[in-house]
């Protein structure tokens, strides 16, 4: 469905996006993950047709964004940072207004609209002006506006950006129920989401993709333990000296003692798995051992772990 | 000859463009949404009721002067060549164009719409017509004025002739101002620097013939100077003289400015 190439801008003295390349598939559900300004909105807004590449190429459906935009535009649905909407009008003017937009016309315009709002809620909103809507009924008009020619693409930039607790998962709802039937670019900084929502998720920074796959997949490269907690019943200095003397052991750091144990959170290697050694040197010391246990990778520590490696501070 | 040149051009460059305003009916469509915004502001009725009183005070008193014995001038020439005149002429356009691009910009919504199947000519078109409509409408109030006095007194010698040629250049120095308002506006996201600039623009424009009627200058240099000089083009048009010179004046300065509007909404796509 989309197809990136060695895509690249730049603005004066900047480099916004870095010659990436990737491809979503028909009915995948991908997610664009990346700190603030890595390129998400950028390559979202080259995709659109909203500005050129400075180089490479980018397709959506077959044709190119550029050369082909009317085409590529009219099978993209896409709902920009933010949801700019125009306050004075109401939802269902508004709405209907952008199904003429993208080319519907009379009784098919209508029975588009009237869908659209059936289907993220907003049927009961449609005589509300929008500059009176709460900030989730906003966002839930801007995705109306992007389905309701019923593209193939949605593309969605930062679609939970503001809302409330309740709103973001009622969005999030309405983004898997809506990944069913279409393909959808979703972006965020939210990793919770991604994991939550997403098929795939392609990870940003600094304008270059630094790792894709699916989420459970990222999660894995780094399923190896890499924070251990470890309580026992022992002196804490010797227990601490031998805990960092284990193969391994980059770094030991007491967290508390109270009757005797003392609790020590170990940083381990990256791709070392250290709580056999931990236990064996209990046994060895004789000391009681009462908890033990590896934090598991989350999206979060790949996420930190990619963008982080190669940046200080 | 070259007149005849100039026009087909022009011809051609307006035949076109609204070629591509129409294609696939969505011109229309941005057209009928943003003349709907006019109405549903509170800004154009405001405007809509000063250029009616304008308007109704330039004309009443042009006929109660008139009353007072034989003048050798028309009422239109005492209603349009007013100081009432020229203070609408300087207030409408800042006002109805100031918000066609700067509040899009403002709201972000520039970016939903550039994004949806719509190209760039249709949305200039669409909001230049919409305005062009609009100031249209403020100058219709003004028509019913004549349109009464004449059907109230059948035998007065109304100056049709001076009349038409009033509303020729009324539309004339529309087309052509609201160009500068269109390229003001597409220039800032804030609405009252693209007022403040069309004002700025529009004052400059009329005192380039204004200010140079009166400055000392050589004798050869006054004609070229006139071509300039919108008061010139608005007293001769009342007098009932429509000259093509302004015709082809004002369109293709409008045409130019717009075809600027045009790439200063392209300039995104510019590769740097």
């Amino acid at each position: 469905m989309i197809q990136v190439s060695n895509l690249s801008k730049r603005y004066v003295g900047r480099t916004a996006v870095d010659g990436i390349s990737f491809e979503v598939g028909q009915g995948e559900i991908v997610g664009f993950l990346g700190p603030n300004g890595a390129g998400k909105t950028t390559t979202i807004r080259i995709l659109t047709g909203y500005m050129p590449a400075t180089s490479g190429t980018a397709s959506v459906a077959g044709f190119d964004v550029f050369r082909d935009s009317m085409e590529a535009r009219r099978r993209i649905g896409y709902m920009p940072e933010n949801v700019p909407l125009y306050d004075d009008m109401r939802v269902k003017e508004y709405l209907r207004f952008r199904a003429q937009l993208k080319g519907m016309r009379g009784r098919a315009a209508r029975k588009a609209v009237g869908e659209a709002m059936d289907l993220c809620g907003l049927t009961e909103m449609r005589g509300k002006m929008i500059g009176a809507l709460s900030k989730g009924y906003r966002q839930r008009v801007g995705l109306a506006d992007a389905l309701v020619h019923k593209p193939d693409l949605l593309v969605l930039d930062e679609p939970t950006n503001g809302l409330d607790p309740n709103q973001i998962r009622r969005v999030r709802e309405l983004i898997k129920q809506l990944g069913l039937t279409h393909t959808i670019l979703v972006s965020t900084h939210i990793l919770s989401e991604v994991e939550m929502t997403c098929d795939r998720v392609i990870i940003l920074d600094r304008g270059k993709i630094c790792a894709s796959g699916t989420p459970a997949d990222l999660v894995g490269r780094l399923r190896t333990a890499r924070t251990v907690t470890v309580e026992l019943r022992a002196g804490a200095a010797v227990a601490a000296d031998k805990l960092k003397a284990l193969p391994g052991v980059k770094k030991v750091v007491k967290e508390g003692e109270r009757d005797g144990w003392t609790l020590f959170t170990l940083r381990a290697e990256s791709g070392r798995d250290v709580r056999e050694a931990v236990a064996s040197l209990a046994a060895e010391g004789g000391w009681a051992l009462r908890e033990l246990h590896a934090q598991g990778a989350t999206l979060e520590d790949v996420f930190v772990d990619v963008t982080q490696s190669g940046r200080t501070g | 000859m070259s007149g005849l040149i100039v026009t087909l051009l022009l011809a051609t460059i307006a035949a076109l463009a609204l070629r591509e305003f129409f294609k696939g009916g969505t011109g229309p469509v941005l057209f009928v949404k943003e003349l709907r915004a006019f109405f549903l502001s509170p800004v154009a009725w405001v405007v809509l009721t000063l250029v009616m009183l304008l308007n109704g005070f330039s004309f009443t008193a042009a006929l109660t002067d008139l009353q007072g014995g034989e003048r050798a001038v028309t009422l239109a020439v005492y209603t349009f060549n007013s100081n009432q005149f020229w203070l609408a002429y300087f207030f409408i356009f800042p006002v109805i164009t100031m918000r066609l691009f700067a509040e899009e910009q403002k709201l972000g919504t520039i970016e939903t719409l550039l994004t949806a199947p719509v190209s760039t000519v249709q949305v200039l078109l669409s909001k230049y017509l919409a305005a062009l409509a609009f100031y249209v409408v403020l100058w219709l109030p003004s028509m019913l004025n004549f349109l009464v006095f004449r059907l109230s007194s059948p035998d007065s010698a109304a100056a049709i002739g001076s009349l038409k040629g009033s509303y020729a250049i009324i539309l004339l120095v529309g087309v052509f101002n609201i160009a500068i308002g269109c390229l003001a506006s597409a220039l800032t996201k804030n609405q009252l620097v693209a007022a403040m600039a069309c004002f700025t623009f529009c004052l400059l424009h009329f005192l380039v013939g204004y200010v140079m009627e009166s400055v000392p200058i050589q004798e050869q240099f006054r004609p070229f100077v006139a071509y300039f000089s919108t008061l010139a083009h608005v007293r001769t048009s009342i007098d009932g003289l429509v000259d093509t010179r302004q015709i082809v004046y004002y369109t293709s300065f409008a045409v130019l400015l717009l075809t600027a509007t045009f790439h200063t909404l392209e300039f995104r796509k510019w590769k740097v």
